[in-house]
């Protein structure tokens, strides 16, 4: 018989993802066996405790560089970076999931996802108190997929990653507790088109396997190094995976599903998959290209050079009309993919460092905007409209500042994270020598301020009137999202130095 | 024998799965369509794998069917949910959100 | 030219731009329990800077020539890779200059504005606007690149906007406020792209590196960036065809028409072409272009100013015609540079006193702006009156006030040239002296058409003594400038200076502009103050019922920017849900055999974003396999 040889993982470096993990099953088991009235505070603290406790582990490991697992697990430098930043980020959106005090009725919860919308059953739940403690479960499950997705170093384990990341996602967006009827088709879409991304991405991954023999990203690298010639299965597999990867992070002509699923989700989890989803998929759209498919640089470069370029130009033109805030932020989104694929086409360690700073510097400000979306209100729970907006500004002028800080970053005015992150993303692009593509997402961005500054406009320069929303007194927890955000917006736009320097030292993927 | 076949197969079980998907309104058969897209893959992968002579291959084919079976089970909450509310599969019916 | 640290008192030039910035915050954070006290902060802050100005200028003048150019580091900002951006500042003679005119010109504006604004409930935000504009307004003259002064011409344009629509409940001034920014982003993209495109050819876009190697850049580049700039220059010095804006500015309260839309901000076109010089010595095509612009600038402003009667609208439509001068002198190359910024420092000046003579006049009519209803006021508003008249003999360029002597020099500058440039600058100068004279006859000659309930009055010291300053200053600082100061001399070593021998002596020039200005005086003098002004406005020929819409500038915007825009965003949605949608719709049938049901059906969202979905993987796939075939 032979001996058993045992896998070769180190526990050390993937500590942060096996806490998260336990934490899920254990949320799973406080689900099924705990009585309803300590789930929430349980649920609550498992999240928040597990979410600072793997980030807290991260720190201490932020030194490590390794490859284990088989090699299916690569901890390097950007790989700690994002999954600091998703930990992060997952954590103040946790605050907004959960607050209680601005929605008279509660959270932005259902009480129960599975009772009809309008009948007895759902009023029944209300009248007696009832909370959707669920929602930890799958945001931990969600969070799990993220940092599995950003340290994927195989196919297979990016795949199982990302629908881990996905799945849990799609059910939180069909849970809203008021307009359901929206939550509910934003749900159905995400979910249809999701899975129909991710059959292009497991296909085109079955391709590359063809071609290298492998799923693993070094050795397909290898494959294609020692390959002359006819490339053109791995270009079309390669191609198919990204078009799985750029459907996650909104990219036209994969966007459709943004504005429809921004709109309709409960806020707090737009904030959150709006943040976290898009550093998931870049980190693992930079990995899989630099570290599998260098190779083939210039094919994917070509299609990045185009997606980019319509992504800028279309989000920000169809954001121009915009009257819902959400769903114009959806454009918006659309349009920032765009922004950061130009560093991602740059395919250098200052390329990296800059997407890096991007994602991290706008996931902030996403978070930070839903957050302050959240907390304006009328009788029908979230104002959303942009002519609810108007005067807010000086009905509460602390709220309006906060929001025209978001604004002005979200355009990249100098003095705001906002202006860093395009600079350092232009100068990247710059370096490798796309200066058209460049130009291109400076025109855009222009384009871009005429609506972000809407906000503003509307806010402070209009008169308040009979429509205009109310500003919800939120508890503790929207209060510290809103505070953290505004101010990393604004100290990463005035002393970005040290971050850069920071990021600058982790811009290496490793093999 | 060349496994170029068995990609035009799995090729042409995907574009059924992508047809599927763009022509039949039934949430569930749009679903099973996806399905479908899923299998051509592991076809992919197990032939390649058969063709490399190494497991890999194979062994995302079991992933894959479990994952397809996690999807079933999302899909299917999401899908009743909506037929519940609006008394209908079809997917062209929630079109609130628009524009 | 060396460039030499700051060391000394020459360190203290952060706080120039620091003391009205955080006069700003105070005054913007602090609510209402400063409407007490900070009106006066605001000045106190305004004030030191013109004191530490000053000093500057002491210091700085007891410096060789060729050590003239100071720069301070103060913050390095962003780091990446060989690209950096600091908050560095550069102190030369170019920017002592503006440096002495916002500093001063501001604290007199900010003296008035305790008298003007003394009524309005919001008037500490009031001051804090206008520390934030002088701030920023310092930022962008002392920046020592091309990105920080970015950062301050963006914020120039946030201050004015905010004071544009400062007086919100009027419904025009908050939509002016909105036309004021609109239009300038048009300019603005001109700046950022410039900006974009010297950062690509010279890696950089400090001053020094852009200058230094600005001769090794090919002709084509030169030219597209000196095009761009010009491009910004025009948004925010309202010269043509991105003019229409500064007229609408006018609904905001009359000292920020004063220190804004005509003494500072309007003229950071003419600093932004100045300290380009190098860029445009070695681009012709731009520099042309920028003479074009200004000659026809220079005569729009004209016509518009003779044929409104808002009192302040005409002084905007003069402004314009003024900065076409400057304009028409930096477009003239190492011959104007220095006359340029010699008739912007008069005419900051003497522009001032007018627009402040003008909120006087407004003060004691019950802030009645219409000429038509003023009229001897010379009696009741002697004060007034008299430093009105010395803006009045600057502007028109009677000897010895000092437009006189900057317009002068820019006329004959312009003969350096050619005689078009020349002869269209006299004539401008004579329709100089036709608007101003109507404005002043209408003003303070003739008969009393006041409203029934209107009671004039002198206005208080508060707004008389900065009145008296800049009266004083419209006098005597052209010649204070030209023999004491020595200010070719002084701006040489900054921007350049070369004179070209022109056909006539220079008396035949002075002569014949002395006699256009006279001749376009009588033609105003006899036609409005020896003639009964109708209180109704005739209704003039083609060219003046044109002048009052402006010349149909906002038409012309509205065509050229507002509407395109709109258009294109609407019809990208329109495309998304019809075109798009309808294709997908067609095709998705075609595809499944189901044609007749499905073009029946009403569109199924899902789908269709399935099918961009996979026609997006299809071209890239096809993109992709056809490359290789």
């Amino acid at each position: 018989m032979n001996t058993f040889t045992a896998p070769e993982i180190d526990y050390v470096a993937i500590a942060p993802i096996l806490i998260v993990a336990i934490a899920a099953l254990l949320s799973v088991l406080t689900e099924t066996f705990l009585p309803r009235s300590v789930r929430r505070p349980v649920q609550m603290i498992l999240t928040l405790i597990s979410l600072i406790g793997a980030l807290i582990v991260l720190v201490i490991n932020r030194d490590i560089r390794t490859i284990t697992g088989g090699g299916a697990v690569a901890i390097d430098g950007p790989a700690l970076v994002l999954m600091g930043t998703i930990l992060i980020l997952a954590l103040l959106s946790a605050f907004l999931v959960a607050e209680r005090s601005l929605d008279s009725l509660g959270d932005s919860f259902a009480p129960s996802a599975a009772a009809l919308p309008g009948s007895v059953d759902e009023r029944e739940f209300s009248a007696r108190g009832y909370f959707q403690t669920e929602i930890w479960t799958l945001f931990l499950f969600a969070v799990l997929g993220m940092l599995a997705f950003v340290v994927a170093n195989d196919l297979l384990f990016m795949f199982v990653a990302l629908e881990v990341m996905s799945l849990p996602l799609y059910l939180m967006v069909g849970m809203a507790r008021r307009r359901r009827l929206l939550s509910q088709e934003a749900a159905l879409k995400y979910f249809v088109l999701g899975a129909f991304s991710s059959a292009f991405f497991i296909f085109g991954a079955g391709l590359v396997y063809g071609f290298a023999g492998s799923i693993s990203l070094p050795e397909i690298n290898d494959a294609l190094a020692s390959t002359a010639g006819e490339t053109l299965l791995i270009v079309i597999g390669m191609a198919m995976l990204l078009v799985g990867l750029l459907f996650k992070v909104g990219a036209v002509p994969f966007h459709q599903w943004t504005p429809d699923v921004y709109q309709g989700a409960p806020t707090p989890i737009t904030a959150f998959m709006g943040a976290t989803v898009k550093v998931a998929a870049f980190g693992a759209m930079m990995r899989l290209l630099y570290v599998a498919f260098s190779g083939i640089q210039w094919d994917w470069e070509i299609i990045l050079w185009a997606v980019s370029i319509l992504s800028m130009i279309i989000g920000s033109l169809i954001a121009l009309t915009q009257s819902d805030v959400k769903r114009m932020l959806a454009y918006s989104a659309i349009a920032q993919s765009g922004f950061i694929l130009v560093g991602v086409v740059a395919a250098s360690p200052s390329g990296i460092s800059a997407v890096m700073f991007y994602l991290i510097a706008y996931g902030l400000v996403t978070v930070g905007t839903l957050a302050v979306i959240s907390m304006v209100r009328d009788s029908t729970g979230e104002a959303t409209h942009l002519s609810k907006w108007a005067g807010l500004g000086k009905k509460s002028p602390v709220l309006g500042a906060v929001m025209a800080v978001f604004m002005l970053s979200l355009a990249g005015i100098p003095l705001t994270s906002g202006f860093v992150i395009k600079f350092s993303v232009f100068a990247a692009g710059i370096a490798e020598g796309d200066t058209w593509l460049v130009i291109a997402a400076v025109v855009a961005s222009i384009i871009a301020a005429f609506f972000y500054v809407r906000v503003i406009v509307v806010m402070f320069f209009s008169a308040p009137n009979e429509n205009t929303a109310s500003v919800a007194v939120p508890s503790i927890f929207t209060t510290i999202t809103v505070a953290a955000t505004v101010t990393a917006t604004l100290v990463l736009g005035i002393i970005p130095q040290p971050m850069i320097d920071l990021l600058t030292n982790a811009g290496i993927f490793i093999r | 024998m060349d496994p170029i076949y068995y990609i035009y197969l799995a090729t042409l079980l995907f574009s059924i799965g992508a047809i599927g998907v763009l022509v039949r309104r039934n949430a569930i058969i749009v679903f099973m369509s996806v399905e479908l897209m899923l299998n051509a893959a592991n076809l992919v992968f197990v032939a390649f794998a058969r063709m490399n002579g190494n497991l890999d291959g194979q062994t995302v084919a079991f992933f894959v069917m479990v994952v397809a079976a996690a999807e079933v089970v999302v899909g299917l909450a999401i899908i009743v949910q909506v037929f519940r509310t609006r008394a209908s599969a079809s997917i062209d019916e929630p079109n609130l959100l628009k524009y | 030219m060396t460039v030499m640290p700051a060391e000394g008192l020459f360190s203290l030039m952060w706080l120039l731009i620091a003391l009205p910035l955080a006069g700003a915050a105070i005054l913007l954070f602090t609510g209402r329990r400063s409407n007490a006290w900070g009106p006066y902060l605001g000045v106190l802050t305004v004030s030191a800077s013109a004191v530490i100005g000053v000093l500057l200028l002491i210091e700085m003048m007891g410096l060789p020539t060729e050590e003239r150019t100071i720069t301070q580091v103060a913050y390095q900002w962003v780091f990446i890779g060989n690209f950096s951006v600091d908050l560095a500042f550069q102190l030369d003679q170019l920017s002592m200059v503006f440096i002495l005119l916002i500093t001063i010109v501001g604290s007199l504006i900010h003296i008035y504005s305790l008298g003007y604004m003394a009524h309005d409930p919001d008037k500490r935000k009031f001051f804090g606007y206008l520390n934030l504009f002088v701030a920023a307004m310092l930022l962008l003259v002392m920046a020592n690149n091309y990105l920080l002064l970015y950062v301050g011409w963006e914020g120039v344009g946030v201050a004015s906007y905010l004071l544009i629509g400062f007086w919100q409940q009027k419904r025009s001034a908050a939509a002016a406020a909105k036309k004021a920014f609109i239009i300038n982003r048009v300019g603005d993209v001109g700046l950022s792209l410039a900006i974009m495109l010297m950062f690509v050819t010279f890696g950089s876009v400090t001053f020094s590196d852009v200058f230094g190697s600005a001769t090794q850049a090919s002709e084509g580049t030169l030219t597209a960036i000196g095009l761009l700039l010009l491009l910004a220059a025009a948004g925010k010095s309202a010269q043509f065809p991105l003019q229409a804006w500064l007229l609408d500015a006018m609904e905001g309260p009359t000292p920020v028409s004063a220190l804004i839309h005509a003494a500072t901000m309007v003229t950071a076109g003419v600093y932004l072409i100045a300290r380009s010089n190098v860029i445009y010595n070695n681009a012709e095509i731009a520099a042309m272009a920028v003479i074009i612009v200004a000659l026809i600038t220079i005569f729009m402003g004209a016509i518009i100013g003779s044929a409104k009667d808002d009192i302040k609208k005409a002084l905007a439509g003069s402004t314009m015609s003024q900065i076409g001068y400057m304009m028409l002198a930096v477009g003239l190359g190492p011959i104007g540079y220095v006359f340029a910024i010699f008739h912007l420092l008069t005419h900051g000046v003497f522009k001032a006193g007018l627009f402040l003579g003008a909120g006087s006049v407004m003060h004691g009519m019950n802030d009645n702006v219409n000429m038509r209803r003023y009229g001897a006021l010379r009696s009741v508003m002697v004060i007034t009156f008299i430093t009105f008249m010395a803006g009045y003999l600057a502007i028109i360029g009677i000897p010895p006030f000092s437009g006189f002597w900057s317009k002068d020099e820019i006329i004959h500058a312009a003969f350096e040239r050619g005689w078009f440039i020349g002869g269209a600058a006299v004539l401008a100068a004579g329709i100089t002296g036709f608007y101003m004279t109507r404005m002043v006859a209408m003003t303070f000659f003739g008969k009393k058409r006041w409203e029934t309930d209107a009671h004039p009055h002198e206005s208080p010291a508060v707004m008389t003594i900065p009145l008296i300053i800049l009266g004083l200053g419209s006098t005597f600082l052209g010649m204070a400038l030209l023999f004491w100061g020595d200010i070719e001399a002084w701006l040489e070593p900054v921007v350049g200076y070369e004179s070209e021998p022109t056909p006539l002596p220079t008396s035949a020039y002075i002569g014949i502009t002395l006699a256009f200005v006279i001749v376009g005086s009588i033609i105003g003098w006899i036609t409005y103050a020896r003639r009964e002004v109708p209180i109704e406005a005739p209704q003039g020929n083609w060219l003046t019922r044109a002048a009052r819409k402006d010349l149909y500038g906002d038409a012309v915007n509205h065509a050229l920017v507002v509407a395109p825009t709109n258009y294109a965003a609407r019809a990208l949605v329109w495309f998304d849900a019809r075109i798009v949608d309808g294709f997908v719709n067609g095709s998705a049938a075609i595809v499944g055999g189901l044609s007749g049901r499905m073009r029946r059906t009403q569109s199924g969202f899902i789908r269709s974003y399935a099918l961009s979905m996979v026609g997006g993987a299809v071209l890239v796939l096809l993109a992709l396999v056809l490359v290789r075939i």
